[in-house]
């Protein structure tokens, strides 16, 4: 007994420096790969954002990329030549988590009363119509052309560069937005989202606002929405429409649903899946999309309730390695 | 100090399912509302706890009138309900299901409005306290749905006395539990009796009904027939015309009148559809 626990405990260790030095290592690779990674990154982050909408409150939202959009035209707007305001880069990825938070309301207010098919619709328009307002302001924000020459992004005083510093940042933050927002998922917030999911009557019965929960569920969603816009924006130092359109709200409600619906896990392996697959596929050329769209329906029809099965979430992993570590070993 | 309806009155549509309905329900008692099928039971206690509006008349809890409130704000004032239907949450554990209850209390003060701000051990303590009252402390990790349908009833019940709610409204917590389970759940309702608490029960099992009541209200097609002690309820001739009204409640009556209690329990909803 001692022994296998010494195993597997060794295991364990090794598994865990494996994947630490796996995602250390990214930036070893040549450009190409590590922006590769940096777009996972951010679809990760994205899709948990969105996740606690969609996983946890149980709304479907089919314009989550207008608050990633928010978000980005926030950097945009304060650290370029635009309205030559300058801003530093920490500072405007809380404004863009605010801001994203802010159109996260405004949508939320007149849209709760609505359920199932009918919100998915209504928040999809209200992703087009962010998309084609931005289009169209040409004042503010030149329109189809887009805002470019934005800021260098700094840290205290660190340019951010290379796709390699995104990396990093990108990895810090979805390590602390994953974080956060499992605590929620475990703390009585989260109970409530689930509580809300299955009886949205019943819940109301139990002295609960119902319509609050569903703000706060929209609200803190848009804010890491924004948040990313903000590092994406920073990132590319350009920004136009055309990132946001309705494909995009579409690829990260399908990283869910591909990875398995309100498990982290679940989003992080749909999000490797999803955006590494169409990089696969180049050689396939006109017939890329083909093969996209055959993977995603096998996917679907093997395995309904997503990659990852709803019991290895992260509490599950988090609990075995726990497990593991105080477990007696008398090796 | 007491929840009262006041001429309130329920139509959907052309159907008038409560008429002119005035009643007073004072801490401290259990009250039975009885009735045939669909004579307006689950109407009031849908219209108390908020989940239908009043067409007209006012429903007061002491100085608050509830009957223009929303319904999480009719929870928040102390009035809680279990349904005729289960509402639990089946994919939440049973330590959950009453978890959730204590939500709005486990908020910081901006959101939460008076009150001090309940901690996560204050409200597991409660939690488990209940758990441990209804003899659910051996399922707490399980899911609710995966309960036998006679535990959920109890969890049903717990949730709703779980806060601890001045004013708690049980529509059918016996319905569909078998002899056994009935007894013991009579047994547990006489033990929620409180001074500081109204138990309002809507239910048709005469031998619960009339083994603990205080007072029964009795409503046929939406208006009340009579309202008195069991006993003068058993004896009131109104009341047996009533439900005289459908040939399986015939029987029923006749063995209320004998004074004789089944060993089976008398249903008088015996093989009707439920709403
Ligand atoms: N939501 C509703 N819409 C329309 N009619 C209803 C609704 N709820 C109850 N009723 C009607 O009101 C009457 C009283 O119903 P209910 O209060 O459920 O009766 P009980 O609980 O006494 O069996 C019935 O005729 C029923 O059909
Ligand atoms: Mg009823």
């Amino acid at each position: 007994m001692g022994k296998s626990v010494f195993l597997r405990r060794t295991g364990l260790i090794v598994t865990l420096l494996v994947c630490v030095a796996l995602l250390v290592k990214v930036p070893a690779l040549p450009p190409y790969y590590v922006r590769v990674a940096d777009s996972i990154l951010i679809y990760i982050i994205l899709a948990v954002g969105l996740n606690i909408v969609v996983g946890y409150a149980g709304l479907l939202d089919l314009g989550f990329i207008a608050f990633y959009a928010v978000g980005a035209y926030t950097y945009a707007f304060l650290a370029s030549g635009q309205f030559d305001i300058h801003l530093p880069f920490l500072i405007i990825l809380l404004i863009g988590a605010g801001t994203g938070a802010l159109a996260g309301i405004l949508l939320g207010f007149p849209v709760l009363k609505l359920r199932g098919d009918y919100l998915a619709i209504v928040t999809l328009s209200f992703g087009e119509i962010i998309r084609i307002l931005i289009n169209n302001a040409d004042d503010l924000t030149n329109g189809p052309q887009g805002i470019a020459a934005l800021d260098r992004a700094r840290i205290f005083g660190l340019p951010l560069i290379s796709p390699t510093n995104f990396y990093f940042l990108l990895l810090i933050l979805t390590i602390v937005v994953c974080g956060a927002v499992y605590f929620m998922e475990r703390s009585i917030l989260g109970k409530a989202w689930r509580a809300l999911r299955e009886d949205q009557d019943a819940t109301r019965g139990l002295g609960i606002n119902t319509t609050g929960l569903k703000l706060a569920a929209f609200a803190i969603s848009a804010a890491i929405g924004g948040a990313t816009g903000v590092i994406f924006s920073a990132f590319q130092r350009f920004v136009s429409p055309e990132s946001f359109t309705f494909q995009e709200s579409l690829l990260v409600v399908l990283i869910i649903i591909i990875g398995g619906v309100g498990n982290i896990v679940g989003i992080a392996a749909g999000a490797i899946l999803l955006i590494i697959l169409p990089e696969v596929l180049h050689f396939a050329a006109q017939y890329r999309l083909l093969i996209y769209g055959l993977v995603l329906v096998v996917v679907i029809v093997l395995r309904p309730n997503g990659l990852i099965p709803p019991a290895f979430n992260l509490g599950h992993v988090i609990r075995k390695i726990q497990a593991l570590w105080l477990s007696p070993s008398n090796t | 100090m007491a929840l009262t309806l006041e001429h309130v009155s329920k139509r959907f549509g052309s159907l008038v399912a409560i008429k002119d309905l005035s009643l007073t329900f004072e801490r401290g008692a259990i009250y039975s509302i009885i009735g045939p099928n669909g004579a307006g039971k689950s109407t009031v206690v849908n219209m108390v706890a908020g989940s239908y509006t009043v067409t007209s008349g006012v429903i007061r809890l002491d100085a608050h009138v509830v009957s223009s409130l929303a319904k999480h704000q009719i929870a928040r004032l102390g009035i809680s309900r279990t349904y005729q239907n289960l509402r639990l949450f089946d994919g939440m554990s049973v330590l959950e299901n009453l978890e959730v209850c204590f939500f709005t209390d486990s908020l910081p003060g901006l959101f939460r409005r008076g009150g001090h701000r309940m901690t996560k051990v204050e409200r597991l303590k409660r939690c488990h306290a209940c758990l441990h009252d209804f003899n659910l402390a051996d399922v707490a990790e399980n899911l609710a749905g995966d309960l036998p349908y006679g535990r959920q009833k109890v969890l049903e019940l717990a949730r709703a006395f779980v806060t601890d709610a001045p004013v708690v409204l049980l529509d059918e917590p016996a319905a569909g539990l078998n002899h056994t389970e009935t007894k013991e759940m009579a047994r547990r309702i006489a033990s929620l009796k409180r001074s500081d608490r109204a138990i309002i029960l809507v239910e048709h099992d005469m031998d619960l009904v009339m083994s603990i009541s205080d007072r029964v209200d009795v409503l046929n097609h939406g208006e009340l027939l009579y309202s008195g002690s069991p006993d003068a309820v058993r004896r009131n001739e109104k009341v047996q015309e009533a439900y005289l009204g459908t040939a399986a409640e015939l029987d029923i009556v006749r063995k209320l009148t004998e004074g004789r209690r089944t060993s089976g329990g008398i249903r008088a909803h015996a093989g009707v559809v439920r709403h």
